[in-house]
């Protein structure tokens, strides 16, 4: 492997329940890997195994066997603080559900990965003032959650899941609960970051129109992946289409 | 079928009806045990040390009263808190209102009853082993104790199931008002408290100058009599209710622009104490004041008792008095630190007790020497013969030296002459003060013992300081156990209250620390939080309710006058009260750490 590969997975196997028991293998023999800067896209329908993908990704669950190394760190090998430091340092993360603390305000809830790793407070304001201006939520910083619309509210998650400049962004179907428009923006926004900051970015979805902002799809089904799709020069427009054909095929 | 499925819902959260039911038969418990001791009218007539607290007792029924409304009520929105997502859940499936009301109704009822039966039980047996267990602690024989009796069951059965039942009709009302969805996402709601710095200086002034004024009317009872006890209750109420509204809010507020809130964990702290605070100012309140009255009804009953000892002096001019010392008092006596001793000897003959003069001459009968306003004993004097045969020989003291049991008596000292030809029974008495009451107490006792037994006496007479010392040690020792009794039952309830109120917003928290977990939050430190997060809503009534103790204690002054002070010595019971509460927030901390903390991903 090169140095700038972000995500690399071997022989990642899942199987839930115990020995004795009637067993279901959610992920089998998957074999991936995410380079430096790369938008990847992880399609499938429900069940297919994508979010147990991505929870091991994550670190989040726990692979029954295989690898997976997030830049440069095995962590299948990690235990306890060692994977909470990981997901603090490493990963940056938006949730359907937003998961914003609802106690806290835009500003805080968006400092909160840097008040983990203990950063003076004046860096962290510079961090936040400069990520919120990224994604036009200056004027919502000192809002509580529920004070904001859901789009608002994803973006803010935006800012929390980016502002410690983790090694990789993963996001869980991010535009789950966001109207068409907002779900438009914050794709736009995340091809932005992806562009601009060079971040990696890791994306689960069913949606085809979320899934063709990326460059390269992986589609999954019964926990194996089936095939993959490279964007390439194609415009946005024609790679939807392309995903919807290959959706037509592959889910056959 | 839907009876099944709301059994089935209670199974898996036994753990937590387990709480709820443990602590409803505590209350329930605790309610009996007090009542059996304030009704039970034998017990109370036989006891006449009990009896004078008779005012106590009424003043704390009512208390345990309000306490026990009070905590009826945040364990019942502890259950309903664990209950409303199921009902909504019922409705949505389609289970009519009507339905789910009849349920809400029947569980409410049914977790009372059961929790009232379990608890009078417990009751009637703390009361056999426990009220018995406080009392030899303090050392006190009170006659007529029973743990059965019928009115004191009665008072506890009708008193909870009848607040169960307005509970049990108040979440019927509570759940079929609400829309099924709002019952859905019940915990996912968290409003944000307005701040109005105007309104809320008015605030602090006002809950400052309210504190005062009770404080003030604590400090003057003498003056105001009984009427600066209510005063006082609504004033440090309305007093404490308006500072924690307007303070807590305003600190935190504060707290959170500086640079400290931006590190680690803090910030979520403070954004947590800030919504929590909020809707905990009623009950921070009430826990500041059942936290202060617990706390002072320990202190002063334990000052009084632990005090007797700086008073003794004054009871008396001597120690003991014994008459025709034996052999085996001798040898007692010689294990005294003796400060003054001496021997007279009497004759008597039908009313008529003789002295010889010689005696007196020899060793005159020394007399206690009070300050100018008669409240501070500043030394022991001596009178000439002449002066003492005028006003010494009416003394209290001098009087009780002879035997009363042989009926009234006047006494006369005669010359030396005289008294060889005076006929009558002949004994001596021997009347010794030691220079320390306390260090010398056991072999006092023993003395006493030997000279009660030999030489009785009427029950109402004290001789000596010891006697007087053992019969005040009876009274105070009811006020004492009265004190811990309450203070306990108190401590244990507002404790609870405070347990259930914390663990009733758990389910919302759940989610946070879910959240938190997933971001990358170490598992010790999202546990130092919690810890950090209760302990505050523990620490800030403990914190105003020493502060009410203090002040408080100003109203028993007049009772406990030099060189007794209700101050003295609290450190201590301070200390043992703070060791209580100290253990119920950890129990409150496991379980919140217990239903709160996401489980790291199991290898």
């Amino acid at each position: 492997m090169t140095t700038n590969t972000v995500v690399s997975v071997n022989g990642l196997e899942k199987t839930y329940g115990k020995a004795n028991e009637r067993q279901y293998r959610a992920l089998k023999d998957i074999n991936l890997t995410v380079e430096q800067g790369e938008f990847v896209g992880i399609m499938g329908a429900s069940g297919s195994g994508k979010t147990t993908l991505l929870n091991m990704l994550s670190t989040l669950d726990v692979p029954t066997s295989g690898d997976v190394v997030v830049n440069g760190h095995d962590v299948t090998q990690m235990r306890g603080n060692q994977l909470a430091d990981f997901r603090a340092q490493e990963v940056g993360f938006i949730f359907q559900d937003f998961n914003l603390l609802e106690s806290l305000t835009a500003e805080e809830n968006i400092g909160l990965p840097l008040a983990l790793q203990g950063t003076a407070s004046q860096v962290m304001d510079q961090a936040i003032y400069e990520v919120a201006a990224t994604l036009s939520i200056s004027d919502l910083l000192q809002k509580y959650p529920s004070e904001l619309s859901g789009g608002q509210k994803q973006r803010v998650a935006a800012a929390r899941a980016i502002v410690h400049h983790p090694a990789i962004l993963m996001g869980d179907e991010p535009t789950g609960a966001l109207d068409s428009t907002s779900a438009r923006e914050l794709l736009d926004l995340l091809t932005t970051i992806n562009r601009e900051q060079a971040m990696s970015v890791l994306l689960v979805t069913h949606d085809p129109f979320s899934a063709s902002f990326c460059q390269r799809i992986l589609f999954i089904k019964d926990g194996e992946i089936g095939s993959e799709l490279r964007r390439g020069d194609q415009d946005r427009r024609e790679f939807y289409q392309e995903i919807l054909n290959e959706l037509g095929t592959f889910n056959e | 079928m839907l009876g099944k499925l709301a059994l089935a819902g209670i199974k898996n959260r036994r753990r937590d009806y387990l709480v709820l039911l443990a602590g409803l038969t505590m209350s329930a418990a605790i309610f009996y045990m007090f009542a059996n001791l304030a009704t039970n009218q034998a017990f109370i007539k036989a006891n006449a040390a009990i009896r004078s607290a008779n005012i106590i007792f009424g003043f704390g029924a009512v208390l345990l009263i309000i306490i026990t409304v009070v905590y009826l009520m945040y364990a019942n929105s502890f259950l309903l808190s664990m209950r409303q997502h199921d009902y909504g859940l019922f409705m949505m499936l389609g289970a009519t209102r009507k339905r789910v009301g009849q349920l809400v109704f029947l569980e409410t009822l049914i977790l009372g009853t059961v929790a009232t039966a379990i608890g009078i039980g417990l009751g009637l047996l703390m009361s056999k082993f426990l009220v018995g267990f406080l009392l030899d602690l303090l050392g006190l024989h009170l006659a007529h104790l029973t743990s059965f009796y019928v009115p004191a069951i009665l008072a506890t059965a009708v008193l909870y199931v009848g607040l169960f039942i307005l509970a049990s009709v108040f979440n019927l009302f509570r759940l079929t008002r609400t829309t099924v969805l709002k019952l859905l996402h019940s915990d996912s709601e968290a409003n944000q408290p307005q701040v109005k710095p105007g309104r809320q200086f008015i605030q602090a002034i006002l809950g400052i100058l309210s504190l005062a004024v009770g404080y003030w009317a604590l400090a003057n009872i003498k003056m105001l009599m009984i009427s600066a006890i209510p005063v006082a209750l609504v004033t440090i109420t309305i007093g404490t209710y308006l500072l924690f509204k307007a303070t807590i809010l305003m600190v935190i507020r504060q707290l959170r622009r500086t640079a400290w809130s931006k590190k680690h964990l803090n910030g979520f702290l403070l954004g947590q104490l800030n919504f929590r605070v909020y809707n905990y100012t009623r009950m921070l309140t009430i826990v500041s004041l059942l936290f202060a009255m617990a706390l002072g009804a320990i202190t002063v009953g334990s000052g009084y008792h632990r005090q007797l000892p700086r008073v003794v002096d004054h009871f008396s001019g001597y120690s003991v008095a014994l008459h025709n010392v034996s052999g085996k008092e001798e040898k007692l006596i010689d294990q005294l630190h003796v400060a003054h001793q001496a021997t007279y000897t009497q004759k008597r003959q039908g009313k008529v007790v003789a002295y010889n003069a010689d005696e007196f001459e020899r060793q005159p009968f020394e007399q206690q020497r009070f300050s100018k306003n008669g409240q501070k004993l500043i030394g022991y004097d001596t009178q000439s013969l002449k002066a003492f045969k005028k006003s010494g020989i009416k003394e209290m003291d001098f009087m009780a030296l002879a035997l009363t049991s042989a009926g009234p008596y006047a006494p006369q000292i005669l010359s030396a002459s005289q008294f060889k030809q005076q006929k009558g029974t002949k004994m001596t008495v021997t009347v010794i003060r030691v220079t320390n009451f306390t260090r010398d107490m056991a072999v006092l006792k023993k003395l006493n013992k030997i000279e009660t037994s030999r030489f009785a006496q009427p029950s109402y007479m004290t001789v000596g300081s010891y006697q007087s010392f053992e019969m005040m040690t009876g009274f105070f020792g009811g006020f004492e156990f009265i004190g811990y009794f309450l203070g306990i039952a108190f401590l244990a309830m507002l404790a609870s209250c405070l347990m259930f109120k914390i663990l009733s917003g758990a389910p919302g928290d759940k989610q946070r620390y879910r959240m938190l977990f997933k971001i990358g939050v170490r598992q010790s430190k999202m546990r130092q939080g919690i810890a950090k997060e209760i302990g505050i809503l523990f620490l800030i009534p403990g914190i105003m309710g020493v502060i009410d103790v203090l002040f408080g204690l100003q109203m028993f002054k007049p009772l406990m006058a030099s060189p007794m002070s209700p101050y003295l010595g609290i450190g201590s019971t301070f200390l043992i009260f703070i060791g209580l509460y100290v253990i119920y927030y950890f129990i409150t901390l496991a379980l919140y750490w217990r239903i709160v903390l996401p489980q790291a991903t199991n290898d």
